[in-house]
């Protein structure tokens, strides 16, 4: 026998659960790190890292939306409320990009406006899309198990 | 008269019965380190477990769990 018997018993299971999140945590930001290492110290390309940053992303988004959807342990938002949000979000956006670069020329308008409009908008509705499926999602499963 | 802890109740329970922590453990299928945690006040099981440990000790889980004094 290499090892000696252990039942794998609900202590475990949270411990490994527990280390998991932390280490993912961990990897995300190194990985950003990577990412900014890259981007702002030995200056490369956006284009040379799109993979790293992709993977960044599906990493982050995939843990919280999977957070909220098994969880449901986020506040749905309210229409008031992601409206008011993504004005906040967008408006951050767009003072600190207006402060940096400039006011922006009426032509580079999908490269400007729109992202720094759209992206705010995709994020507070994905939120808001994972928030409610998350909780409709355990009151159904309640509804299942009182019927 | 000096109150007991939920951990010393679970310890005294389990010496009562004449197990040891890994005959406990392997009754109620969990690691021998998971009882001695238990009886160290360093983890709180779930209520499956509390009620696997009642179960296999002879005790209510009022008597092992339910802190002294309180109604």
């Amino acid at each position: 026998m290499l090892f000696k018997k252990l039942n794998l018993d609900e202590r475990a299971v949270s411990t490994t659960r527990y280390a998991a999140a932390i280490w993912l945590g961990v990897t995300q930001i190194l990985l950003a790190g990577v990412v900014f290492y890259r981007l702002y110290v030995l200056g490369q390309p956006d284009e040379q890292l799109r993979d790293f940053q992709a993977v960044l992303a599906i990493s982050l988004f995939g843990y919280l939306g999977l957070q909220l959807f098994l969880g449901g342990v986020m506040p749905a938002l309210t229409w008031k409320g992601a409206v008011i949000l993504w004005a906040i979000l967008a408006g951050a956006i767009a003072i600190f990009s207006i402060g940096i670069h400039g006011w922006p020329a009426p032509s580079d308008w999908s490269s400007t406006w729109l992202p720094g409009l759209l992206g705010p908008a995709l994020l507070v509705g994905a939120y808001a899309l994972f928030a409610w499926l998350g909780q409709h999602r355990i009151e159904r499963l309640i509804e299942r198990d009182v019927d | 008269m000096k109150t007991l802890s939920t951990a010393q109740r679970v310890k005294l329970a389990r010496v009562a019965t004449g197990m040891t922590q890994a005959e406990l453990a392997d009754h109620v299928g969990v690691a021998r380190q998971t009882i001695g945690l238990i009886e160290a006040g360093r983890y709180n099981p779930s209520l499956a477990l509390c009620i696997k440990l009642a179960l296999a000790t002879g005790k209510t889980l009022d008597g092992l769990f339910w802190p002294e004094g309180e109604e």
